[in-house]
Protein backbone atom coordinates (compact mmCIF):
# COMPACT_ATOMS: atom_id res chain seq x y z
CA UNK A 1 0.00 0.00 0.00
CA UNK A 2 2.76 2.23 0.26
CA UNK A 3 3.86 2.84 -2.84
CA UNK A 4 0.03 2.76 -4.05
CA UNK A 5 0.10 6.00 -1.49
CA UNK A 6 3.58 6.87 -2.86
CA UNK A 7 1.71 6.98 -6.72
CA UNK A 8 -0.62 9.52 -5.81
CA UNK A 9 -0.44 12.48 -7.60
CA UNK A 10 -0.60 15.63 -5.39
CA UNK A 11 -1.65 18.74 -7.71
CA UNK A 12 1.75 21.08 -7.79
CA UNK A 13 3.46 19.50 -5.23
CA UNK A 14 6.82 20.69 -6.19
CA UNK A 15 5.54 24.87 -6.40
CA UNK A 16 4.39 23.88 -3.03
CA UNK A 17 7.59 23.02 -1.98
CA UNK A 18 9.66 25.46 -3.53
CA UNK A 19 6.49 28.07 -2.03
CA UNK A 20 7.20 26.17 1.96
CA UNK A 21 10.92 25.88 1.34
CA UNK A 22 11.22 29.97 0.72
CA UNK A 23 8.49 30.92 3.10
CA UNK A 24 10.41 28.54 6.20
CA UNK A 25 13.55 30.01 5.66
CA UNK A 26 12.23 33.35 5.76
CA UNK A 27 10.23 33.25 8.87
CA UNK A 28 13.22 31.35 10.23
CA UNK A 29 15.18 34.40 10.02
CA UNK A 30 12.77 36.45 12.18
CA UNK A 31 13.64 37.50 15.56
CA UNK A 32 11.32 35.51 17.43
CA UNK A 33 12.22 32.56 15.41
CA UNK A 34 15.41 32.25 15.99
CA UNK A 35 16.26 32.14 19.90
CA UNK A 36 19.83 33.00 19.87
CA UNK A 37 21.89 33.15 22.75
CA UNK A 38 21.44 36.69 24.08
CA UNK A 39 25.16 38.35 25.00
CA UNK A 40 25.53 41.23 27.24
CA UNK A 41 25.58 44.31 24.89
CA UNK A 42 24.74 46.86 27.64
CA UNK A 43 28.59 48.30 27.67
CA UNK A 44 29.02 47.96 24.12
CA UNK A 45 25.75 49.42 23.73
CA UNK A 46 27.08 52.66 26.17
CA UNK A 47 29.98 52.67 24.79
CA UNK A 48 28.71 53.80 21.07
CA UNK A 49 26.15 56.07 22.38
CA UNK A 50 28.96 58.00 23.98
CA UNK A 51 30.96 57.64 21.02
CA UNK A 52 28.00 59.37 18.79
CA UNK A 53 27.57 62.08 21.45
CA UNK A 54 31.41 63.30 21.41
CA UNK A 55 31.41 63.01 17.63
CA UNK A 56 28.35 65.31 17.70
CA UNK A 57 29.79 67.94 19.56
CA UNK A 58 33.23 68.24 17.78
CA UNK A 59 32.16 67.94 14.38
CA UNK A 60 29.74 68.73 11.25
CA UNK A 61 29.54 65.72 10.48
CA UNK A 62 28.71 64.49 13.95
CA UNK A 63 25.85 67.19 14.24
CA UNK A 64 24.37 65.41 11.25
CA UNK A 65 24.36 62.34 12.68
CA UNK A 66 22.93 63.66 15.84
CA UNK A 67 20.00 65.04 13.46
CA UNK A 68 19.47 61.62 12.02
CA UNK A 69 19.53 60.31 15.42
CA UNK A 70 16.33 62.58 16.00
CA UNK A 71 14.58 61.97 13.09
CA UNK A 72 14.70 58.37 14.18
CA UNK A 73 14.39 58.94 17.37
CA UNK A 74 10.82 61.01 16.87
CA UNK A 75 9.09 64.54 16.88
CA UNK A 76 10.49 66.55 19.14
CA UNK A 77 6.86 68.60 19.78
CA UNK A 78 5.27 65.60 20.17
CA UNK A 79 1.84 65.65 22.97
CA UNK A 80 2.40 63.76 25.39
CA UNK A 81 -0.76 61.61 25.00
CA UNK A 82 -3.71 61.36 23.22
CA UNK A 83 -5.39 64.42 24.54
CA UNK A 84 -7.98 64.91 21.20
CA UNK A 85 -8.06 63.74 17.45
CA UNK A 86 -7.59 65.92 15.30
CA UNK A 87 -10.99 65.70 13.20
CA UNK A 88 -13.92 63.52 14.37
CA UNK A 89 -14.30 60.04 14.37
CA UNK A 90 -13.51 57.14 16.06
CA UNK A 91 -10.07 55.05 15.91
CA UNK A 92 -10.27 51.29 16.16
CA UNK A 93 -6.39 49.90 17.58
CA UNK A 94 -4.98 46.36 18.10
CA UNK A 95 -2.76 46.09 21.30
CA UNK A 96 -1.26 43.54 23.45
CA UNK A 97 -4.22 44.24 26.18
CA UNK A 98 -6.72 43.99 23.34
CA UNK A 99 -9.18 46.26 20.83
CA UNK A 100 -9.67 49.38 21.95
CA UNK A 101 -11.79 52.42 20.63
CA UNK A 102 -10.27 55.99 20.81
CA UNK A 103 -12.70 58.80 20.44
CA UNK A 104 -12.07 62.25 19.37
CA UNK A 105 -11.60 63.74 22.60
CA UNK A 106 -8.95 61.26 23.34
CA UNK A 107 -10.75 59.01 25.59
CA UNK A 108 -9.88 54.84 24.94
CA UNK A 109 -11.86 51.86 25.75
CA UNK A 110 -10.40 48.90 26.02
CA UNK A 111 -13.48 46.73 24.18
CA UNK A 112 -11.89 43.17 25.35
CA UNK A 113 -8.80 41.10 24.28
CA UNK A 114 -8.88 40.43 20.21
CA UNK A 115 -6.28 40.46 18.19
CA UNK A 116 -7.97 42.17 15.12
CA UNK A 117 -10.88 44.24 14.40
CA UNK A 118 -13.14 46.38 11.82
CA UNK A 119 -15.97 48.75 11.98
CA UNK A 120 -19.29 47.94 10.89
CA UNK A 121 -20.36 50.02 7.99
CA UNK A 122 -21.67 52.82 9.75
CA UNK A 123 -19.15 52.59 13.10
CA UNK A 124 -22.09 51.01 15.22
CA UNK A 125 -20.48 47.86 15.56
CA UNK A 126 -17.09 46.39 15.83
CA UNK A 127 -16.25 43.30 14.60
CA UNK A 128 -13.28 41.17 15.97
CA UNK A 129 -11.13 38.37 16.24
CA UNK A 130 -9.12 36.41 18.32
CA UNK A 131 -7.30 32.98 17.50
CA UNK A 132 -10.36 30.57 17.33
CA UNK A 133 -13.45 33.45 17.54
CA UNK A 134 -15.40 35.63 15.72
CA UNK A 135 -17.02 38.00 17.57
CA UNK A 136 -19.53 41.55 17.06
CA UNK A 137 -19.31 43.87 19.98
CA UNK A 138 -21.20 47.15 20.35
CA UNK A 139 -18.63 49.87 20.97
CA UNK A 140 -19.17 49.87 25.00
CA UNK A 141 -17.71 45.87 24.41
CA UNK A 142 -21.17 44.34 24.63
CA UNK A 143 -20.50 41.06 22.52
CA UNK A 144 -23.71 40.58 20.13
CA UNK A 145 -22.50 37.13 18.82
CA UNK A 146 -19.43 35.05 18.42
CA UNK A 147 -18.51 31.88 16.24
CA UNK A 148 -15.93 29.43 17.05
CA UNK A 149 -13.41 29.14 13.44
CA UNK A 150 -10.12 27.89 13.63
CA UNK A 151 -7.40 30.28 13.21
CA UNK A 152 -9.86 33.55 12.52
CA UNK A 153 -7.73 36.51 10.88
CA UNK A 154 -8.98 39.83 8.16
CA UNK A 155 -12.50 40.30 9.45
CA UNK A 156 -13.94 43.14 7.07
CA UNK A 157 -17.96 44.26 7.50
CA UNK A 158 -19.47 46.00 4.52
CA UNK A 159 -23.25 46.23 3.72
CA UNK A 160 -26.27 48.82 4.15
CA UNK A 161 -28.40 49.81 6.77
CA UNK A 162 -30.23 46.91 6.86
CA UNK A 163 -27.96 44.38 5.22
CA UNK A 164 -24.23 43.55 6.28
CA UNK A 165 -22.19 41.16 5.55
CA UNK A 166 -18.62 40.39 7.30
CA UNK A 167 -16.15 38.50 5.79
CA UNK A 168 -12.88 36.62 7.25
CA UNK A 169 -10.45 34.28 6.74
CA UNK A 170 -9.88 30.91 9.01
CA UNK A 171 -6.66 29.23 8.40
CA UNK A 172 -6.38 29.32 4.52
CA UNK A 173 -10.04 29.45 3.73
CA UNK A 174 -12.23 32.23 2.91
CA UNK A 175 -15.56 33.00 4.69
CA UNK A 176 -18.87 35.22 4.55
CA UNK A 177 -21.61 35.60 7.35
CA UNK A 178 -24.34 38.16 7.60
CA UNK A 179 -24.05 40.81 10.07
CA UNK A 180 -26.52 38.93 12.79
CA UNK A 181 -23.98 35.70 12.83
CA UNK A 182 -26.00 33.55 10.52
CA UNK A 183 -25.65 31.53 7.55
CA UNK A 184 -21.67 31.19 7.50
CA UNK A 185 -20.73 30.00 4.45
CA UNK A 186 -17.25 28.67 3.41
CA UNK A 187 -16.32 29.96 0.20
CA UNK A 188 -13.04 28.81 -0.14
CA UNK A 189 -11.96 26.75 -2.97
CA UNK A 190 -8.57 26.09 -4.25
CA UNK A 191 -6.07 27.42 -4.16
CA UNK A 192 -6.96 28.41 -1.25
CA UNK A 193 -6.69 31.93 0.61
CA UNK A 194 -3.44 33.84 0.79
CA UNK A 195 -3.07 35.59 4.24
CA UNK A 196 -4.24 38.89 2.80
CA UNK A 197 -6.80 40.89 3.75
CA UNK A 198 -9.96 40.27 1.75
CA UNK A 199 -11.78 43.97 0.22
CA UNK A 200 -15.56 44.75 -0.34
CA UNK A 201 -16.96 46.50 -2.82
CA UNK A 202 -19.20 49.18 -2.46
CA UNK A 203 -21.93 48.72 -5.01
CA UNK A 204 -25.03 46.28 -4.91
CA UNK A 205 -24.35 42.40 -4.97
CA UNK A 206 -21.86 42.36 -1.95
CA UNK A 207 -18.51 41.91 -4.50
CA UNK A 208 -15.80 40.41 -2.51
CA UNK A 209 -11.96 40.26 -3.74
CA UNK A 210 -9.31 38.10 -2.26
CA UNK A 211 -5.59 36.92 -2.91
CA UNK A 212 -5.06 33.33 -3.27
CA UNK A 213 -1.69 31.55 -2.44
CA UNK A 214 -0.47 31.61 -6.29
CA UNK A 215 -1.22 35.20 -6.36
CA UNK A 216 -4.56 35.73 -8.15
CA UNK A 217 -7.40 37.95 -7.14
CA UNK A 218 -10.74 36.57 -7.01
CA UNK A 219 -13.89 38.78 -7.41
CA UNK A 220 -17.25 36.68 -5.67
CA UNK A 221 -20.39 38.19 -6.16
CA UNK A 222 -21.47 36.81 -2.52
CA UNK A 223 -24.66 37.31 -2.72
CA UNK A 224 -25.83 35.56 -5.84
CA UNK A 225 -23.24 32.98 -5.25
CA UNK A 226 -20.86 33.10 -8.30
CA UNK A 227 -17.23 34.51 -8.77
CA UNK A 228 -16.88 37.84 -11.22
CA UNK A 229 -13.26 36.81 -12.37
CA UNK A 230 -10.15 35.72 -11.53
CA UNK A 231 -6.82 38.40 -12.02
CA UNK A 232 -3.70 36.80 -13.82
CA UNK A 233 -1.01 35.61 -10.66
CA UNK A 234 0.94 39.02 -9.24
CA UNK A 235 4.03 38.69 -7.38
CA UNK A 236 2.67 38.37 -3.76
CA UNK A 237 -0.25 40.62 -2.81
CA UNK A 238 -0.52 42.08 0.07
CA UNK A 239 -3.17 44.63 0.28
CA UNK A 240 -6.30 45.03 -1.70
CA UNK A 241 -8.50 47.91 -2.10
CA UNK A 242 -11.57 48.97 -4.20
CA UNK A 243 -12.34 52.27 -5.31
CA UNK A 244 -15.18 54.30 -3.43
CA UNK A 245 -17.08 53.82 -6.75
CA UNK A 246 -16.53 50.07 -7.16
CA UNK A 247 -15.06 50.14 -10.40
CA UNK A 248 -11.29 49.65 -9.64
CA UNK A 249 -9.29 47.40 -7.26
CA UNK A 250 -5.74 48.20 -6.30
CA UNK A 251 -3.68 45.86 -5.27
CA UNK A 252 -0.03 46.57 -3.85
CA UNK A 253 2.20 43.33 -4.60
CA UNK A 254 5.71 43.11 -4.49
CA UNK A 255 7.55 46.15 -6.08
CA UNK A 256 4.15 47.37 -7.96
CA UNK A 257 0.68 49.25 -7.82
CA UNK A 258 -1.62 47.16 -10.03
CA UNK A 259 -4.98 48.81 -10.75
CA UNK A 260 -7.75 45.89 -11.66
CA UNK A 261 -10.83 46.81 -13.95
CA UNK A 262 -13.81 45.96 -11.37
CA UNK A 263 -15.74 44.05 -13.94
CA UNK A 264 -13.75 41.54 -15.47
CA UNK A 265 -10.30 41.66 -13.44
CA UNK A 266 -7.90 42.93 -16.41
CA UNK A 267 -4.93 44.93 -15.33
CA UNK A 268 -5.98 48.28 -16.74
CA UNK A 269 -2.57 50.19 -15.28
CA UNK A 270 0.24 49.45 -12.78
CA UNK A 271 3.17 51.53 -11.79
CA UNK A 272 6.71 50.03 -9.66
CA UNK A 273 6.13 50.88 -6.51
CA UNK A 274 9.70 49.16 -4.92
CA UNK A 275 9.78 50.67 -1.89
CA UNK A 276 5.97 50.49 -1.17
CA UNK A 277 4.74 48.89 1.95
CA UNK A 278 1.25 50.51 2.40
CA UNK A 279 -0.94 51.90 0.41
CA UNK A 280 -4.65 53.74 1.11
CA UNK A 281 -7.22 55.57 -0.97
CA UNK A 282 -8.08 58.83 -0.18
CA UNK A 283 -11.58 58.84 0.38
CA UNK A 284 -14.13 59.99 -1.82
CA UNK A 285 -11.47 60.44 -4.76
CA UNK A 286 -8.94 58.12 -6.17
CA UNK A 287 -5.80 59.49 -4.85
CA UNK A 288 -3.30 56.86 -3.40
CA UNK A 289 -1.53 57.57 -0.25
CA UNK A 290 1.34 55.43 -0.24
CA UNK A 291 4.46 54.81 2.52
CA UNK A 292 7.64 53.47 1.08
CA UNK A 293 10.77 53.19 2.99
CA UNK A 294 14.03 53.72 0.18
CA UNK A 295 17.59 54.99 0.84
CA UNK A 296 17.09 54.85 5.07
CA UNK A 297 13.73 57.36 4.87
CA UNK A 298 10.74 56.08 5.25
CA UNK A 299 8.12 58.74 3.36
CA UNK A 300 4.32 59.33 3.26
CA UNK A 301 3.12 60.31 -0.21
CA UNK A 302 0.12 60.99 -1.75
CA UNK A 303 -0.08 61.38 -5.77
CA UNK A 304 3.54 60.99 -5.73
CA UNK A 305 4.38 64.31 -2.98
CA UNK A 306 5.96 63.86 -0.33
CA UNK A 307 4.22 64.51 2.86
CA UNK A 308 6.27 63.19 5.60
CA UNK A 309 9.48 61.55 6.10
CA UNK A 310 11.70 59.93 8.56
CA UNK A 311 14.83 58.15 9.37
CA UNK A 312 13.14 55.94 11.27
CA UNK A 313 10.36 53.50 10.56
CA UNK A 314 7.32 53.82 10.08
CA UNK A 315 4.28 51.34 9.92
CA UNK A 316 0.85 51.70 8.98
CA UNK A 317 -1.23 54.22 6.85
CA UNK A 318 -4.43 55.37 7.37
CA UNK A 319 -7.07 58.00 6.20
CA UNK A 320 -9.46 59.69 9.02
CA UNK A 321 -13.10 59.70 7.45
CA UNK A 322 -13.10 63.16 6.20
CA UNK A 323 -9.93 62.49 4.22
CA UNK A 324 -8.35 65.66 5.39
CA UNK A 325 -5.61 63.57 7.71
CA UNK A 326 -3.09 60.69 7.48
CA UNK A 327 -2.06 58.90 10.14
CA UNK A 328 0.98 56.56 10.42
CA UNK A 329 2.92 55.10 13.16
CA UNK A 330 6.51 55.60 14.14
CA UNK A 331 7.29 52.04 16.54
CA UNK A 332 10.69 53.56 17.19
CA UNK A 333 9.82 56.45 18.63
CA UNK A 334 6.85 55.52 20.21
CA UNK A 335 4.45 58.19 18.22
CA UNK A 336 1.46 58.26 16.05
CA UNK A 337 2.27 61.40 13.24
CA UNK A 338 -0.97 62.74 12.22
CA UNK A 339 -0.40 64.25 9.23
CA UNK A 340 -2.37 66.30 7.61
CA UNK A 341 -3.33 66.05 3.23
CA UNK A 342 -1.81 69.16 2.45
CA UNK A 343 1.33 68.45 4.16
CA UNK A 344 1.70 71.55 5.75
CA UNK A 345 0.45 70.07 9.54
CA UNK A 346 1.84 67.36 11.45
CA UNK A 347 0.92 66.31 14.70
CA UNK A 348 2.64 63.79 17.14
CA UNK A 349 1.45 62.24 20.14
CA UNK A 350 4.01 60.16 22.30
CA UNK A 351 4.20 57.30 24.77
CA UNK A 352 1.72 55.68 22.50
CA UNK A 353 2.14 51.74 23.65
CA UNK A 354 1.73 52.45 27.16
CA UNK A 355 -1.47 54.20 26.75
CA UNK A 356 -3.46 50.97 25.15
CA UNK A 357 -1.24 48.96 27.86
CA UNK A 358 1.28 47.16 24.93
CA UNK A 359 4.50 45.57 25.17
CA UNK A 360 4.11 46.01 21.19
CA UNK A 361 3.49 49.14 18.75
CA UNK A 362 -0.16 49.26 18.87
CA UNK A 363 -1.52 48.75 15.14
CA UNK A 364 -4.42 51.23 13.62
CA UNK A 365 -7.66 48.79 12.84
CA UNK A 366 -9.56 51.89 11.54
CA UNK A 367 -10.87 55.65 11.66
CA UNK A 368 -14.30 55.92 11.22
CA UNK A 369 -17.28 57.86 10.58
CA UNK A 370 -17.69 62.05 10.99
CA UNK A 371 -20.95 61.28 12.66
CA UNK B 1 17.78 4.38 9.35
CA UNK B 2 20.41 5.11 12.06
CA UNK B 3 22.69 7.28 9.65
CA UNK B 4 19.79 9.26 8.37
CA UNK B 5 18.73 9.79 12.17
CA UNK B 6 22.41 10.83 12.85
CA UNK B 7 22.69 13.12 9.97
CA UNK B 8 19.36 14.58 11.21
CA UNK B 9 20.44 14.95 14.42
CA UNK B 10 23.21 17.28 13.28
CA UNK B 11 20.64 19.36 11.05
CA UNK B 12 18.72 19.47 14.11
CA UNK B 13 21.48 20.93 15.82
CA UNK B 14 22.49 23.04 13.31
CA UNK B 15 18.79 24.93 12.95
CA UNK B 16 19.21 25.33 16.76
CA UNK B 17 22.11 27.13 16.08
CA UNK B 18 20.94 29.35 13.50
CA UNK B 19 21.89 27.84 10.09
CA UNK B 20 19.45 28.10 7.46
CA UNK B 21 21.17 25.78 5.53
CA UNK B 22 20.45 23.20 7.70
CA UNK B 23 17.35 24.06 8.36
CA UNK B 24 16.44 23.89 4.86
CA UNK B 25 18.14 20.39 4.54
CA UNK B 26 15.92 19.24 7.52
CA UNK B 27 12.99 21.03 5.42
CA UNK B 28 13.55 19.21 1.89
CA UNK B 29 14.38 15.63 4.26
CA UNK B 30 10.89 15.56 5.41
CA UNK B 31 8.48 17.94 3.16
CA UNK B 32 7.53 15.11 1.00
CA UNK B 33 5.92 12.73 3.53
CA UNK B 34 4.53 15.81 5.52
CA UNK B 35 2.73 17.05 3.12
CA UNK B 36 1.47 13.40 1.24
CA UNK B 37 0.27 13.40 4.65
CA UNK B 38 -1.70 15.79 5.16
CA UNK B 39 -3.17 15.80 1.33
CA UNK B 40 -4.54 12.03 1.89
CA UNK B 41 -6.13 13.26 5.00
CA UNK B 42 -7.53 16.52 3.55
CA UNK B 43 -8.16 15.54 0.24
CA UNK B 44 -7.43 19.61 -0.71
CA UNK B 45 -3.97 20.13 -2.30
CA UNK B 46 -4.03 23.95 -1.38
CA UNK B 47 -5.22 22.77 2.14
CA UNK B 48 -2.71 19.92 2.45
CA UNK B 49 0.31 22.82 1.60
CA UNK B 50 -1.10 25.52 4.31
CA UNK B 51 -1.19 22.33 6.98
CA UNK B 52 2.66 21.14 6.03
CA UNK B 53 3.64 24.76 5.89
CA UNK B 54 2.09 25.62 9.21
CA UNK B 55 3.23 22.71 10.81
CA UNK B 56 6.67 23.84 9.90
CA UNK B 57 6.65 26.79 11.10
CA UNK B 58 5.58 24.97 14.56
CA UNK B 59 7.86 22.97 14.50
CA UNK B 60 10.73 25.02 13.77
CA UNK B 61 9.08 27.91 16.16
CA UNK B 62 9.52 25.32 18.91
CA UNK B 63 12.79 23.95 17.69
CA UNK B 64 14.51 25.25 20.78
CA UNK B 65 12.64 22.84 23.12
CA UNK B 66 12.90 20.02 21.11
CA UNK B 67 15.11 17.23 22.57
CA UNK B 68 17.58 16.33 20.62
CA UNK B 69 17.84 12.61 21.45
CA UNK B 70 14.57 12.37 20.30
CA UNK B 71 13.78 11.88 16.13
CA UNK B 72 12.39 14.72 13.98
CA UNK B 73 9.85 13.18 12.04
CA UNK B 74 7.46 11.75 14.87
CA UNK B 75 7.16 15.58 16.33
CA UNK B 76 6.62 16.90 13.21
CA UNK B 77 4.10 14.00 11.83
CA UNK B 78 1.91 14.52 15.21
CA UNK B 79 1.53 18.29 14.25
CA UNK B 80 0.92 17.40 10.75
CA UNK B 81 -1.61 14.64 11.03
CA UNK B 82 -3.71 16.30 13.80
CA UNK B 83 -4.11 19.59 11.89
CA UNK B 84 -4.90 17.79 9.05
CA UNK B 85 -7.52 15.83 10.66
CA UNK B 86 -9.12 19.30 12.72
CA UNK B 87 -9.40 20.25 9.07
CA UNK B 88 -10.94 17.76 7.88
CA UNK B 89 -13.25 17.65 10.71
CA UNK B 90 -14.09 21.21 10.53
CA UNK B 91 -15.09 20.70 7.11
CA UNK B 92 -17.46 18.25 7.93
CA UNK B 93 -19.32 20.29 10.91
CA UNK B 94 -19.45 23.62 8.65
CA UNK B 95 -22.04 22.00 5.98
CA UNK B 96 -19.87 24.49 3.93
CA UNK B 97 -22.41 25.51 1.03
CA UNK B 98 -20.14 25.72 -2.45
CA UNK B 99 -21.29 28.95 -4.28
CA UNK B 100 -19.29 28.35 -7.11
CA UNK B 101 -17.59 25.74 -9.28
CA UNK B 102 -14.63 28.10 -10.18
CA UNK B 103 -13.95 28.02 -6.08
CA UNK B 104 -15.16 24.73 -5.68
CA UNK B 105 -12.77 22.66 -2.94
CA UNK B 106 -11.74 20.26 -5.51
CA UNK B 107 -13.27 16.77 -4.85
CA UNK B 108 -11.28 13.38 -5.33
CA UNK B 109 -10.44 13.53 -9.05
CA UNK B 110 -10.52 17.10 -9.19
CA UNK B 111 -7.23 19.17 -9.49
CA UNK B 112 -6.77 17.45 -12.44
CA UNK B 113 -5.66 14.41 -10.81
CA UNK B 114 -6.68 11.70 -12.91
CA UNK B 115 -9.40 9.50 -10.85
CA UNK B 116 -7.66 7.14 -8.37
CA UNK B 117 -9.50 3.76 -7.16
CA UNK B 118 -7.23 4.62 -3.14
CA UNK B 119 -7.58 7.81 -2.86
CA UNK B 120 -11.01 7.41 -3.79
CA UNK B 121 -11.40 5.16 -0.87
CA UNK B 122 -9.70 6.76 1.73
CA UNK B 123 -11.87 9.80 0.86
CA UNK B 124 -14.56 8.15 1.50
CA UNK B 125 -13.06 6.83 5.46
CA UNK B 126 -14.23 9.50 8.37
CA UNK B 127 -10.92 11.86 8.84
CA UNK B 128 -9.33 9.58 11.44
CA UNK B 129 -9.28 6.40 9.98
CA UNK B 130 -7.87 8.43 7.18
CA UNK B 131 -5.22 9.33 9.65
CA UNK B 132 -4.23 5.95 11.39
CA UNK B 133 -3.86 4.20 7.62
CA UNK B 134 -1.89 7.00 6.49
CA UNK B 135 0.54 7.27 9.58
CA UNK B 136 0.47 3.25 9.77
CA UNK B 137 1.14 2.35 5.48
CA UNK B 138 2.78 5.95 4.39
CA UNK B 139 4.51 6.78 7.24
CA UNK B 140 5.24 3.25 8.52
CA UNK B 141 4.49 3.42 11.93
CA UNK B 142 3.30 0.77 14.40
CA UNK B 143 -0.08 0.51 15.78
CA UNK B 144 1.68 1.42 19.40
CA UNK B 145 4.02 4.37 17.86
CA UNK B 146 0.25 5.66 16.27
CA UNK B 147 -1.08 5.38 19.51
CA UNK B 148 1.27 7.28 21.46
CA UNK B 149 1.71 9.65 18.37
CA UNK B 150 -2.52 10.35 18.50
CA UNK B 151 -2.56 10.44 22.29
CA UNK B 152 -5.00 7.45 21.91
CA UNK B 153 -6.00 3.80 23.05
CA UNK B 154 -4.21 1.02 21.39
CA UNK B 155 -7.24 -0.43 20.91
CA UNK B 156 -8.48 2.36 19.05
CA UNK B 157 -5.89 2.89 16.52
CA UNK B 158 -6.40 -0.63 15.55
CA UNK B 159 -10.03 -0.34 15.34
CA UNK B 160 -10.19 2.16 12.84
CA UNK B 161 -7.02 0.51 11.15
CA UNK B 162 -9.72 -2.50 10.88
CA UNK B 163 -12.55 -0.74 9.77
CA UNK B 164 -10.62 1.29 7.59
CA UNK B 165 -9.19 -1.07 5.38
CA UNK B 166 -12.08 -3.49 5.89
CA UNK B 167 -13.29 0.03 3.86
CA UNK B 168 -10.92 0.38 1.33
CA UNK B 169 -10.69 -3.14 0.97
CA UNK B 170 -6.67 -3.51 2.04
CA UNK B 171 -5.06 -5.51 4.51
CA UNK B 172 -3.15 -4.94 7.07
CA UNK B 173 0.58 -6.08 6.41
Amino acid sequence: MRQELDRIVIPEATEAEERAARIIVAAFHEPRLVQRHRRVRGPLVALSVAVVVVAAVLSPPGRAVVNQVRRAVGIDDARPALFSLPTPGRLLVAADSGIWIATPDGSRRLLGRYDEASWSPFGRFVVASRTNELATLEPNGTVRWTVARPGVRFPRWTGTATDTRIAYLTRSRLHVVAGDGKDDVDIGGAPAAAHVAPAWANGFGFVLSYADTHGRITSILTAKGGALWRSVALQAPRSLEWTGNGKELLVLSTGRISTLRGTDGREIANRPAPSALSIALRPGTDAVAELGRADGASRVKLAGRVLFSSAGELRGLTWSPDGRWLLTGAPESDQWVFIRADGRKIVAVSNISAQFRSGTFPRVEGWCCSK
Amino acid sequence: MSIRWRDERALVRGAQGGSSAALEELFRLHWGRAHRAAYLVVHDAAAAEDIAQESFLAAIRNLDRFDRRRPFAPWLHRIVVNRAIDHARARTLRAETVLDPLLAAPGVGGDGVPDDSLLTAIAALPPEQRAVIVLRHLLEYTPGEIAELLMLPRGTVNSRLRRGLDAIGGTEQ
